[in-house]
């Protein structure tokens, strides 16, 4: 992965490689992959062998890039090759040479990763200080002290955009980013201040702008945000743009008994489903509805016929506009195909 | 206005990646995002272009020679013969087709994984520089393989390779390619092989498999791309009637009387239920197929990602399979 990671940085010189080097680790903890996993891993991210043994005994185990087990005692490594922990772990790469940019943060993930695998360290307590700062079970106290800790100012406005890895940035913006796992896989997120210009992504979700102690609500927004992306016709979708409306759909749990939204399925089985109803939520009448679409009106018009039979409402009168968005965007979000869904529960 | 919400697309139920593989991804998706599109085209080839090797083959005392040779109606293409140095009389050969959705990557593009072949086996390797669509639709892809081999066959002596001792193999495109001119070297009476080593290969344009539909925006190959793929190679015959089963060689309809074909592919891909009926067809015909299918794998997940449980497995695998072939 060496080599990969090479090959992003020349595709890209503003990634960010370390973030991906993190996202690695905490799969692998998420994974409960073994210690010659978590070795291999490292190896391969390093291009050197990487080895780990409790200071107390002689045996090490060292692994190769190629994930294979080697021979032989542990050799002399420069300390910043090394890690020791205070629980009595060392873990280090065997590299000819000068540490190279990503060495410190993939010690630093390793021994954390073999902590957790040996017991010795919770999940919970590797964390960082993004992953705190944007969990909602984290009190105030904590998630401020977090945002303090990435030097966000405490009075300041901010709000977070999220991607995933595979994200394609025209442009990286500044401010503090990390990698969060989340049901969904790892999510990138940035930090951004609440008069930054507009990010160019794709997938990309903006969230809402809120005070540092409310960051976890922009993070969910955004999180829902980037669900509703479909590249490429709509790279981005910003919370900004919908009001309200997209703190409203997570907070609103996925499984929950929607009835407007199981009639939207329907709706959907069409193939002209999905595009009638979103030239009808982005315009005011039919006849600019089937400009959009590209349809004349009286096909839009029986299609609108069909769609309201089959909502059991008029979806262009009074709450029926707001029944009918609802109803789209959730569809959309429980269809989201953008990211990696968890495999559905039996 | 094109408005993106055309397709009804219910996320279907799909077997999770390996851990390992899983944290792999957090790297590969940088280079190889899960669906590309044709706008992802000029990305690709930078981001799939092979690295440099000539050091790679010196530490592994493997010698390189690039050759031009006639292609596709007689045009000129390029093969590198990679063989260890020092031979002392003719080898085992493989004809070698590279990965890249028929539309990118290089003629060493995943040449790790056989060079092997070549410094343990002793194997005389040529990886052939065929032709990419869109800009060379099919027939050229295949052709440029299949002429290279036939040039191969013919130039054996001076190539030091043995005739009764010729494979092909590719992965992915590169597969899908491989069962195409294994297909053509039978019904033309070409050069006779004595295997095909077939990785994760792209064998069916028409894109109605199970698999094919469960990793939608996840892991490496997605149903998107594959469209992608085939759109390049076919254009708008893709999925029609009049698709060659050599283009698509899950279209052949006999599959009798061919060479011993060593099959891999992941569970989690969208090749996996092509893979596994090319197999089970081949049996069916009568013929000697070897499948394996790896949990929790995704697309060419030992190129990318070849120290995990998974991809060393199927490195494993494959390699005894070709050993058990090739060497003396």
């Amino acid at each position: 992965m060496q080599e990969l990671l090479g090959r992003i940085a020349r595709l890209d010189p503003s990634a960010s490689l370390g973030l991906r080097v993190i996202a690695c680790f905490d799969e692998l903890v998420v994974g409960h992959v073994n210690t010659r996993g978590l070795l291999a891993a490292a190896a391969s991210l390093a291009g050197c062998p990487a080895g780990f043994r409790r200071i107390s005994e002689a045996a090490c185990v060292r692994v190769g890039p190629k994930g294979d087990l080697l021979d032989g005692p542990a050799p002399e490594v420069p300390a910043a090759l090394r890690l020791t922990t205070a629980d009595g772990l060392e873990v280090w790469l065997e590299r000819d040479g000068e540490p190279a940019a990503n060495d410190g943060i993939t010690l630093e993930r390793l021994s954390l990763a073999v902590r957790a695998r040996h017991g010795l360290v919770r999940r919970d307590d590797i964390r960082r200080h993004a992953a705190i700062m944007l969990d909602r079970q984290s009190s105030a106290e904590e998630r401020v002290a977090a945002a303090e800790a990435l030097g966000l100012t405490v009075q300041g406005e901010y709000r977070i955009a999220a991607a995933p890895l595979f994200a394609q940035w025209q442009q990286h913006p500044g401010g503090p980013e990390d990698v969060i796992p989340t049901r969904h896989g790892p999510l990138h997120v940035v930090v951004l201040p609440a008069d930054h210009d507009t990010v160019v992504a794709s997938p990309c979700g903006l969230g809402t702008v809120t005070p540092v102690d409310r960051l976890h609500e922009s993070f969910r927004v955004a999180v829902v945000a980037l669900r509703l992306c479909s590249p490429p016709d709509e790279p981005l979708v910003d919370a900004h743009a919908y009001g309200g409306l997209l703190t409203m759909l997570a907070d609103t749990p996925e499984d929950s008994h929607q009835p407007d939204v199981e009639r939207m399925a329907e709706v959907a089985a069409h193939p002209w489903g999905l595009p009638t109803v979103a030239a009808l939520v982005a315009t005011q009448s039919i006849r600019e509805a089937a400009r959009h679409a590209g349809v004349h009106h009286s096909t839009l018009q029986s299609r609108v016929d069909v769609v309201s039979s089959t909502l059991g409402f008029d979806p262009l009168d009074g709450l029926g506009r707001a029944r009918l968005g609802i109803a789209f965007l959730s569809h959309r979000l429980r269809h989201s195909t953008v990211l990696e869904l968890p495999p559905p529960s039996s | 206005m094109a408005v993106g919400y055309g397709s009804s697309v219910t996320a279907a139920p799909r077997p999770e990646f390996d851990a390992e593989l899983k944290a792999g991804l957090a790297v590969v998706g940088g280079m190889f995002p899960p669906t590309i599109t044709p706008a992802l085209l000029d990305f690709m080839r930078t981001s799939y272009a092979s690295a440099p090797i000539d050091d790679l083959l010196a530490q592994r005392r493997i010698e390189r020679l690039d050759l031009p040779v006639p292609g596709h109606l007689g045009d000129e293409i390029v093969v590198s013969v990679l063989r260890p140095v020092g031979l002392s009389g003719p080898r085992p050969g493989v004809v070698y087709a590279h990965s890249g959705g028929m539309m990118f990557g290089d003629r060493f593009s995943g040449i790790d994984l056989v060079l092997d072949w070549v410094d343990v086996l002793g194997v005389v390797l040529v990886t052939v520089e065929y032709r990419l669509a869109p800009e060379h639709p099919d027939p050229y892809p295949r052709e440029d393989v299949y002429a290279a081999l036939e040039w191969v066959a013919s130039h054996h002596t001076d190539l030091q390779i043995r005739l009764d001792r010729l494979l092909v193999a590719g992965a992915s495109a590169g597969g899908g390619l491989a069962a195409g001119v294994a297909l053509q070297a039978r019904d033309r009476s070409g050069p006779r092989l004595c295997g095909q080593v077939l990785d994760y290969p792209m064998l069916d344009d028409r894109g109605l498999t199970h698999s094919t539909h469960q990793f939608d925006g996840v892991g490496v190959w997605d149903r998107v791309s594959n469209e992608t793929g085939w759109d390049a190679l076919l254009g708008p015959a893709r999925g029609g009637t009049g698709v060659s089963p050599y283009a698509a060689p899950s279209r052949a309809e006999d599959l009798t009387g061919l060479p011993p074909a060593f099959i891999d592919v992941g569970a989690a891909e969208i090749f996996r239920d092509e893979a596994m009926a090319y197999a089970d067809r081949i049996w069916r015909a009568g013929g000697d197929a070897e499948l394996h299918v790896f949990a929790g794998a995704f697309h060419g997940c030992d190129l990318f990602a070849p120290h995990t449980a998974v991809g060393r497995r199927m490195i494993h695998v494959r390699n005894s399979w070709v050993e058990k072939i090739l060497a003396d």
